[in-house]
C-alpha cells in the first residue's frame, strides 16, 4: 500500500509554425526537432514500458496546434524529407569521425534517427497523435487538452467569449483526434484568473493545474497546501505544482539537466563544421542552424570551446542515478507529509515535454528509469493521474485559486511588459469584434460562414501566448511581431469584408490554405451564451 | 579654449538633462522594483522553442504589416499584471475631445492636464464617488498606455482618465473596468468548506473532518527561506 502519489505531467506544445509558402522555413524546424528529440523518444519509452508490462500512469497535454501539425500531411511529408537528410548526414559523419572520440556518439545518432524513421513512417503512418492515443487507450497515459492556440487566458477574460472559444475549439479538436472528450486541461503558461474555471466547467473539463502559489495562496487557505487538490467554487478541481520536485529538474544550478556528463546543447556541427561540408544540412541561404548532431558534454562551467567529448554510456549511467535520486527524494517527501495529513499526499510535477530530449537529451531515459524504479523497487510512491486521484478522493476543500502563472516572478509580467504590452489593445478589440459578429450573424452559411470561421482562426492564431513570450525574450522578436500583426491584419480585413458584404473569395481561399488550423472551427463558439445557457 | 569647451559641454548636458527629464522620469517610474515577494520560486519558461542564435535570416517578404493604432472607440482597459502593478491602455476619439471642448470651452483642452486617477475600490460597488482612496498620476499628452505601480496585493482598482484644471477640478473622460491584483501571500481566511461532487465520482473517499491542520502551512513557510533566488529557466542554460 503506497503512502502517497506522484503525478507527473508533461505539457507538449509548440506554436503553429506551418508555412506552406516556403520549403525551408526556420521556425518549422522547431517542430521537426521536437519530433526527433522529444516526441519520438517519449513514444519509444512508453513502447518499451508497455512491452515489459510496466503499469505506469502519466499525464500528458497535447496542445491543439501540436495535434494539428502532427496530423498535417504537408508537415508530415516535410518531416520525412528532413529526417532523410539527417540520416544521410549521419552516414557521412560516421565516416568522417571514424577512429575519433566522437564516433560512438555518431553511431548512437545514426541508430536513433533510423529508429525515428521507422516509428514515424512505418509504425504510425506519419501520425504520432495515434501513438499517444494508443497509450491512452491502453490505460497508461491520460491525455489532457490545452487552450486552442495557447492563448494567455487571464488577459482574455475581459471578453469571456474569447476564452470560451479557445477552450471549446480545443475540446472539439481533442475529441475528434482522440475519440473521447478530454477530462482536464493544461492552462497555457499555467496561467489562471478567477472565472476561467467557470468556462472550463461549461466545456466539460474537470481539472486543471496552477503553479504552487495558485493553490497555496488560494482563499480560503487550503488545509493540505499543495499536497491535495482544491475545488474552485465552480466544482472544477485544481492541482498545484510541487516546488521541490520542480526545482530538481528545472533549476539550471541544482537541476539534473545541468550535469557534467549530459549532452551540451549549444555545441552543434551545424555551427562547428566547415560551411562547404555542412551546407546541404543547414539553411539553403547558408544560415547556420542546429542539426541535432552534438558531440560534447556539458563539462561543467567552461567555455564552449573547452567542452569534452560526450559519452552516451556515461550519460546513461547518470540518468539512472538521477532517477534514483529523484525517487529517493519523493519517498522522503511523501513519508514526511503523510505523517501530517489525513490522506495520502499527491505531489504534482509538471514539465514542458520539450525539456525531455530536446533540451535535456537524457530526459526520456531518466523518465523511463524513474517509472521502472517506482514500479519495481519500492512501495511508498504510486504514480497517479488527476482523474484517478479525483475518483479516489472526490471530496475536497473549496477555495478560490490565486491568480498566477508559472512564468518569471509567478504572475503575468512575462506576457505584459514593455516589449509586448502593445498587443493587447489590438487583441481585445479584435476579440470584441469577433464576438459582436458572432452575435449578429447567427446561422450564417456559405461564403459568409467560411469568412467568419477564418476570422476566428486568425484571431486565435494572433492570441498565441508564444508570440508575447518571444517578444519578452528579445530573441526572434521579428518573427513573433510579424505573426501577431499578420493574423490581426488578416482578421481586420476579414471583419471589414464581412461587415461591408464584399468578401473576396480568392483571398479567403488563400487564407484557408495558409492558416488551416481548426478545420472544424465554428464561429458561433464566440456567441454570448443566452442567460439560461450560462446557468447550466 | 579648453575652459570654453568644458563650459559649453556643461551647458549642453544641463540642457539635455532638462529636455530629457520627462522621458527619464517616465522610464524610472516604470522600472521601480516591486517589493520582494514573500516567496520566490523557480519558474518554468518556454522550452519548446529553439531560438537560433543568429541575426542573419531570410528577409521577411511582407515589410511592415499595417495595424491601425486607434479604432475610433472611446475605451480604457485595465489589466492587473501582478500583485503590485497594473497596466492600462486607452483611446480617446476626436468626438470625445470635441464634447469636452463643447462643455468647457475651446481652450479647455490646452489649459488642462491629462491625469490618471487610480481608485481603490476593494470590497465596494464603485459609483465614482465612494472609493476607499485614490491617487493621481500626471501624464504627458499623447501617452495612451501606462504601467501603474499600486503596491497592494489582493485589492481592487478602477482607473479614470481625465483632465485636470489648474484649479484642481478633475473631469473624467474614460473609466476603466475593475481589476483585482493577485494575492502575494497565504490567505488569512482559515475556515474551511468542503465539496463533494457526487455526480462526477461514484467511489467514496474517507475524509476526516476536524481541527484545521496548520502544520503543513508552517512547514511550507519554513521552506520559503531556502528556496533559491533567481533560478533561471532551463532555456537559459549555459547561454
Amino acid at each position: 500500500m503506497s503512502k502517497g502519489y506522484l503525478c507527473l505531467v508533461l505539457h507538449a506544445h509548440l506554436p503553429y509554425v506551418r508555412h506552406p509558402e516556403h520549403e525551408n522555413f526556420l521556425e518549422e524546424k522547431w517542430l521537426y526537432e521536437a519530433i526527433t528529440e522529444t516526441y519520438i523518444p517519449l513514444i519509444q519509452v512508453f513502447e518499451k514500458l508497455l512491452a515489459d508490462n510496466v503499469s505506469f500512469r502519466l499525464t500528458m497535454s497535447l496542445s491543439p496546434p501540436l495535434i494539428t501539425m502532427l496530423t498535417d500531411p504537408l508537415l508530415q511529408d516535410r518531416y520525412v524529407c528532413h529526417l532523410t537528410k539527417l540520416i544521410e548526414l549521419a552516414g557521412k559523419e560516421e565516416g568522417r569521425t571514424y577512429g575519433s572520440s566522437f564516433h560512438e556518439t555518431v553511431l548512437m545518432y545514426k541508430k536513433r534517427l533510423q529508429e525515428a524513421m521507422y516509428i514515424f513512417r512505418d509504425q504510425y503512418g506519419c501520425n504520432l497523435v495515434n501513438a499517444f492515443k494508443k497509450f491512452q487507450d491502453c490505460g497508461r497515459l491520460e491525455i489532457i487538452t490545452c487552450a486552442s492556440t495557447h492563448g494567455y487566458l487571464p488577459f482574455m477574460m475581459s471578453q469571456p467569449e474569447a476564452v470560451n472559444a479557445q477552450v471549446r475549439a480545443a475540446v472539439d479538436l481533442y475529441t475528434r483526434h482522440l475519440g473521447r472528450p478530454p477530462l482536464g486541461i493544461w492552462l497555457p503558461e499555467c496561467a489562471y484568473a478567477p472565472g476561467i474555471d467557470e468556462i472550463l466547467k461549461r466545456n466539460g473539463l474537470q481539472f486543471f493545474f496552477t503553479d504552487a502559489h495558485g493553490v497555496l495562496y488560494a482563499s480560503h487557505r487550503p488545509r493540505f497546501g499543495i499536497f491535495a487538490p482544491i475545488y474552485c467554487p465552480s466544482g472544477v478541481a485544481v492541482f498545484g505544482r510541487d516546488i521541490e520536485s520542480s526545482k530538481q529538474v528545472w533549476s539550471s544550478q541544482e537541476g539534473y539537466p545541468g550535469d557534467y556528463e549530459y549532452r551540451e546543447f549549444y555545441r552543434d556541427i551545424g555551427y562547428d563544421l566547415d560551411s562547404e561540408y555542412i551546407k546541404p544540412y543547414i539553411h539553403p541561404d547558408g544560415l547556420r542552424v542546429h542539426t541535432g548532431f552534438k558531440y560534447y558534454k556539458i563539462t561543467g562551467k567552461v567555455e564552449l570551446g573547452q567542452k569534452e567529448p560526450y559519452s552516451p554510456r556515461r550519460a546513461e549511467e547518470k540518468a539512472a542515478e538521477h532517477a534514483g535520486n529523484f525517487m529517493f527524494n519523493r519517498q522522503h517527501q511523501i513519508l514526511h507529509l503523510a505523517g501530517m495529513m489525513e490522506r495520502p499526499p499527491i505531489i504534482v510535477a509538471p514539465y514542458d515535454a520539450e525539456l525531455f530530449g530536446h533540451w535535456w537529451y537524457e530526459g526520456p531515459q531518466w523518465l523511463e528509469n524513474l517509472i521502472r524504479k517506482i514500479t519495481f523497487d519500492q512501495d511508498i510512491i504510486e504514480l497517479i493521474t488527476p482523474s484517478d486521484y479525483l475518483k479516489k478522493f472526490s471530496c475536497n476543500q473549496v477555495a478560490t485559486p490565486c491568480t498566477s502563472s508559472w512564468g518569471n516572478k509567478g504572475y503575468h509580467e512575462v506576457w505584459l511588459c514593455k516589449a509586448n504590452d502593445w498587443i493587447y489593445r489590438h487583441l481585445h478589440m479584435a476579440a470584441g469584434m469577433m464576438t459582436a459578429m458572432a452575435n449578429r450573424r447567427n446561422g450564417a452559411r456559405g461564403l459568409l460562414r467560411r469568412a467568419l470561421n477564418q476570422a476566428a482562426r486568425e484571431l486565435m492564431l494572433a492570441q498565441s501566448s508564444d508570440w508575447a513570450f518571444i517578444m519578452s525574450t528579445d530573441t526572434m522578436v521579428e518573427y513573433a511581431v510579424k505573426r501577431t500583426k499578420t493574423h490581426l491584419n488578416n482578421f481586420l480585413r476579414l471583419y471589414d469584408e464581412i461587415e461591408n458584404n464584399r468578401i473576396d473569395e480568392g483571398w479567403l481561399s488563400d487564407l484557408e490554405f495558409r492558416d488551416n488550423i481548426f478545420p472544424d472551427m465554428d464561429y458561433s463558439w464566440y456567441r454570448q451564451p443566452a442567460p439560461e445557457e450560462k446557468a447550466v | 579654449m579648453s575652459f570654453v569647451l568644458f563650459f559649453s559641454a556643461l551647458i549642453f548636458l544641463v540642457a539635455a538633462g532638462i529636455f530629457l527629464w520627462p522621458a527619464r522620469r517616465h522610464r524610472a517610474a516604470k522600472n521601480v522594483n516591486p517589493p520582494r515577494p514573500l516567496f520566490i520560486e523557480e519558474t518554468a519558461e518556454e522550452l519548446g522553442i529553439n531560438v537560433p542564435d543568429t541575426t542573419k535570416r531570410p528577409s521577411l517578404t511582407e515589410s511592415d504589416i499595417y495595424l491601425p493604432h486607434n479604432y475610433g472607440v472611446d475605451r480604457m482597459v485595465l489589466l492587473a499584471r501582478d500583485p503590485h502593478w497594473l497596466f492600462a491602455y486607452w483611446e480617446i476619439t476626436a468626438t470625445k475631445q470635441e464634447e469636452f471642448a463643447g462643455t468647457y470651452g475651446t481652450k479647455a483642452w490646452l489649459s488642462t492636464h491629462p491625469v490618471l486617477r487610480i481608485y481603490d475600490v476593494t470590497g465596494i460597488t464603485f459609483n465614482g464617488n465612494n472609493a476607499l482612496k485614490y491617487f493621481d498620476y500626471y501624464l504627458e499628452e499623447k501617452i495612451d498606455n501606462w504601467h501603474i505601480e499600486v503596491g497592494e496585493p489582493d485589492h481592487s482598482f478602477c482607473v479614470d482618465l481625465g483632465r485636470m484644471f489648474p484649479d484642481g477640478r478633475f473631469i473624467t473622460l474614460l473609466r476603466s473596468n475593475i481589476v483585482t491584483t493577485p494575492r502575494a501571500s497565504l490567505s488569512d481566511r482559515l475556515d474551511e468548506e468542503w465539496m463533494w461532487i457526487e455526480e462526477l465520482y461514484q467511489s467514496v473517499g474517507k475524509i476526516k473532518y476536524g481541527t484545521s491542520s496548520p502544520m503543513i502551512i508552517e512547514e511550507l513557510a519554513l521552506r520559503k527561506g531556502v528556496l533559491p533566488l533567481g533560478v533561471s529557466s532551463p532555456g537559459n542554460w549555459h547561454a
